[in-house]
């Protein structure tokens, strides 16, 4: 189009002209009219080009590795196979299914592409003896033993592009020839003739609309996909128009496949809570679970049928409404020779076969995907994230995270009963981490774990109180000349001025003061003045410095009431704390995300185990000892009442300020795990951390049937035998006192008369207290001598 | 000026070694002629993953040597050779530090195991060596050395 030159004469006289008035204005009509187009042109294109590759990101739990010897029964198996979306057949050949045998299972797994490459599918099949893996073969072959299965990781979540659409993408030629015809047979007859608009059915619908009838579509594939880049509802004359424009634009930049593959991968096909379905690949998955390859005629046509109103024709929903709309499709295949006659038949006859429970699309962990979200946004761009496809295995445990939530709901329940507290008004949070590597096995943000929402785990920041406590111990004991775990601690009243501040006056628990403690007593039993006045002999500053080595970057204010927990940490935090503490003082920073792979199975990233060592074996050692105590003789002897005294479990309860918080950290040999329980208008609970917290770690840890916490004896500790009470040193053959570790060289050097032994005689009333300080026989023994101090 | 250090430090190190009344001939790989291979895992399961760790190592695919590595530390966390191992291939992908942390760690779980503690205080001299601090490095080998002698 070239616009003529014209000068102001010709200009003026042809001004006065009618005729080139209408020629101007038709010009300027034309003009604009082909700049509209150019618009259309470009945003369709754009739309096109964007769309066609925009699949969500997936995220994986932690693939289950099975060998011989390891502790799994056949039920929990069972239970990772139907995770897993496994489905029992009797004969377990085809992927992702199994049954039971005699002393295990029979089962086919999947092809999977792993971050370090494709693993094909494999029949076969495993035994349990004993609460353990006995054996694991290839089906068909008795000889050879498998040594390892890595089983495919649950999916559980996806990273969803802007308007939470979810896709699975697949090539034009993945999908069935019965799906497209079916689709060209139903929606569009003409489709490989037309060129992108259908004039006849335009002119009907036009007719319809301008008479007064109902407006109808007539829409071909083409405008419908056209339809779908711009999701309004909206109904009018120039929409209309827009979008005929856009479907002429699209044929002529597009080829007839590349049109009908997109479609098939965006057309909208229902909607999972926030999350939309779109593209038939993941229908078939959301509505038959089972891939777009495996559905027969029937089942498709009910796909095929739910294009003209996924809602309206839900089959979960409105069954019978889809089922009519199935038969219609059904009829309209039959009468287009896409089946048989006799297909037809047989398949008119048969159920919808919608299964009930949608497969997981929006995750069912929603605070630990939160988790993964935060520290994939640091490094990834968010279109990134939606669009590419990326494939991310991350570190969640499902059978830890079920039962930490299944121990917060529970416990919450019964402690609002038994301390008449009004029901669902307490609330908590639970991280489980693993010992040894620091990567998070579970995440729950609250009591009601599956409803994404206030994430306690991660952003509750609340004071925690005597969590802080092992802090300061540590800091002393790193200082074996001077502290050692029968220092005498001064826990007499205490007054600690500072300019500026009011003055500091710390009190105990029980409102009293204990006089001179050894130290394991004042942390066994969270002795806050000792506690403090130790701390402000060690210095404050020098003991909060402390934090960031052990992974803490919040910096509490520089007073000695931070000493005592009167600073903020959210659960997450204060497990990367205990971490350092549990894995003998290596730092491993916590990791949610183990790899990222991208669509076509290249590894992108991966985060590597870290570890630092950030305080000395020795120190760590002696500390671990003093929590055990906690457990064993102190404030949270209670454990007990969940787990058995020979699991050495190290743990510290917190309770803060008007009984408003309750904490409990701890650890066994494979699991650093923090519960806090709390209201979340900050109101008092009327509960300590062991009445609390402790009580889920408890049961959570009860039903995962923990490790031992047995750490490794550094070179420079040696455990000698002395009173704990008294700090006398005794013989290492001497039954009277108890063996407890100093780190070489620190412990008392005279050693004493040894006492007579107690024995099972009991002849006297201080005998049969001393009888509980024999070494085996450390339950009881705490309580007695506790009990003679302060009784 | 690394390669100064690192010749610098070898020629000290050939000092100590003759002071010490220690062969020159003091590698590992001499250590591993004189003694039979050490039995790394007890688990089959951890077995094949270390000779999926070694191949993928030979091929040069460091990250996936180190992933399976990892995978075998889930199974036994407290195995020091794994520990060893992870250091040897942190070294090997010149993360120094990482190295000598991963050392230390195996050092921790390693009990009375002389010939491991000695194969470990080479990969931290080793690594310091390289990170250009001769006198922690020296340190480091010396104790390997000691270690080795008293095996």
């Amino acid at each position: 189009m070239k616009f003529p030159s014209l000068s102001w004469d010709r200009f003026r006289s042809g001004f006065n002209s009618y005729r080139k008035v209408i020629r101007l204005f038709a010009l300027l009509f034309l003009l604009g009219l082909s700049g509209y187009i150019y618009f259309l042109d470009v945003t369709i294109r754009e739309a096109f080009e964007g769309r066609k590759f925009a699949v969500p990101a997936r995220v994986y739990g932690r693939a289950l590795e099975v060998y011989p010897g390891l502790k799994l029964t056949s039920a929990q198996f069972a239970d990772e196979l139907r995770r897993d979306g496994y489905h029992e057949n009797p004969e377990p050949n085809a992927p992702a299914t199994y049954k039971y045998t005699l002393n295990g299972l029979e089962f086919t797994t999947r092809d999977f592409v792993f971050g370090d490459g494709p693993q094909a599918a494999q029949h076969l099949s495993i035994e349990f003896d004993d609460g353990k893996v006995s054996q694991i073969q290839t089906r068909g072959d008795k000889e050879t033993d498998l040594p390892l299965l890595r089983m495919e990781p649950p999916l559980i979540g996806g990273i969803y592009p802007g308007h939470n659409e979810d896709r699975e993408l697949l090539k034009l030629n993945q999908f069935p020839k019965l799906l497209i015809d079916a689709l060209i047979a139903t929606e569009d007859r003409k489709y490989y003739t037309h060129w992108g608009i259908d004039p006849r059915g335009i002119a009907r619908a036009l007719y319809k609309t301008v008479t007064g009838q109902r407006i109808e579509g007539g829409s071909t594939i083409t405008q419908q996909l056209v339809k779908n880049f711009f999701l309004t509802s909206e109904r009018t004359l120039t929409r209309k128009g827009t979008e005929v424009l856009m479907a002429l634009l699209l044929e002529m930049h597009y080829s007839k496949g590349e049109i009908l593959e997109t479609y098939l991968n965006e057309v909208f096909l229902g909607q999972d809570s926030s999350r939309a379905i779109h593209g038939f690949g993941l229908a078939s998955h959301f509505y038959f679970d089972r891939p777009l390859e495996q559905l027969e005629p029937q089942e498709i046509a009910t796909l095929v049928g739910m294009v003209k109103g996924p809602s309206l024709y839900d089959p979960r929903k409105n069954p019978e409404l889809a089922l009519k709309r199935r038969n219609v499709v059904l009829q309209e295949m039959a009468s287009q020779n896409v089946i048989t006659q006799a297909q037809f038949v047989a398949a008119r006859r048969k159920p919808l076969g919608v299964v009930q429970r949608a497969p997981i699309g929006t995750s069912p962990y929603p605070a630990f995907m939160q988790y993964v979200y935060r520290q994939l946004q640091r490094d990834y761009r968010e279109e990134d994230l939606r669009s590419e496809g990326l494939r991310i295995f991350t570190t969640l445990d499902p059978i830890i995270q079920h039962q930490a939530e299944v121990a917060l709901q529970s416990r919450l329940t019964q402690i609002e009963k038994s301390h008449r507290i009004p029901a669902n008004t307490l609330e908590g949070a639970v991280v489980v981490s693993s010992t040894q590597n620091g990567e998070i096995q579970a995440i729950v943000g609250g009591r009601e774990a599956q409803y994404a929402g206030y994430n306690r785990a991660l952003d509750a920041q609340r004071p925690i109180g005597s969590l802080a406590k092992p802090i300061v111990y540590l800091t002393a004991l790193e200082m074996p000349d001077r502290y050692t775990l029968i220092t005498p601690l001064d826990d007499s009243p205490l007054v600690w001025s500072q300019p500026g501040t009011p003055d500091w006056k710390p009190n105990n628990y029980d409102l009293k003061f204990h006089g001179m403690v050894p130290l394991h007593t004042a942390l066994a039993q969270s002795f806050n003045v000792a506690t403090a006045r130790m701390g402000i002999e060690l210095g404050v500053e020098n003991i909060l410095d402390k934090l960031p080595l052990y992974g803490i970057e919040r910096q509490p204010p520089p007073f000695a009431s931070s000493l005592l927990g009167a600073f903020d940490l959210s659960p997450i935090e204060v497990t990367q704390l205990y971490q350092t503490f549990a894995d003998n003082g290596f730092r491993t920073p916590l990791r949610a995300i183990r790899e990222i792979v991208t669509a076509d199975g290249k590894p992108l990233q991966r985060f590597p185990l870290n570890v630092e060592q950030v305080a000395p074996a020795g120190p760590v050692y002696i500390l671990t000892a003093a929590l055990q105590g906690v457990v064993r003789e102190g404030t949270a002897q209670n454990l007990v009442n969940w787990l058995p005294a020979d699991l050495h479990v190290a743990g510290k309860t917190g309770t803060t300020d008007d009984l408003r918080d309750s904490w409990f950290a701890g650890y066994t040999g494979d699991h650093v795990a923090v519960v806090w329980v709390g209201r979340d208008d900050n109101k008092p609970t009327g509960l300590t951390g062991s009445s609390g917290a402790m009580t889920v770690w408890g049961e959570m840890m009860k039903n995962l049937q923990p490790e031992p916490l047995q750490p490794v004896v550094p070179d420079d500790i040696e455990m000698v035998n002395v009173d704990p009470v008294t700090g006398l040193r005794y013989d290492d053959d001497c039954q009277t006192g108890e063996k407890m570790p100093f780190i070489k060289g620190s412990a008392p050097t005279v050693i004493s008369a040894c006492a007579s032994p107690s024995t099972d005689e009991q002849t006297n009333e201080k005998s049969a207290e001393d009888a509980k300080v024999k070494p085996g026989d450390k339950q009881d023994s705490g309580k007695s001598w506790f009990q003679r101090l302060f009784n | 000026m690394k390669y100064r250090y690192i010749f610098l430090t070898a020629a000290l190190l050939m000092l100590i070694a003759g002071c010490a009344g220690v062969k020159t001939e003091t590698s590992s790989e001499s250590a591993a002629q004189e003694q039979p291979a050490p039995v790394e895992s007890e688990n089959k399961a951890v077995i094949a993953l270390l000779d999926l760790a070694h191949t993928d190592n030979e091929a040069g695919r460091r990250e996936a040597a180190g992933a399976s590595l990892e995978r075998a530390l889930r199974i036994e966390p407290r195995n020091p050779w794994l520990w060893h191992e992870l250091a040897q291939l942190r070294l090997t992908q010149g993360q120094y530090e990482q190295a000598i942390s991963m050392a230390r760690k195996s050092n921790s779980f390693a009990g009375q195991d002389r010939r491991l503690q000695a194969l470990n205080w080479r990969a931290i001299g080793d690594a310091r060596v390289a990170q250009g601090d001769s006198a922690g490095a020296e340190q480091a080998l010396k104790q390997a050395a000691e270690l080795e002698q008293s095996q």
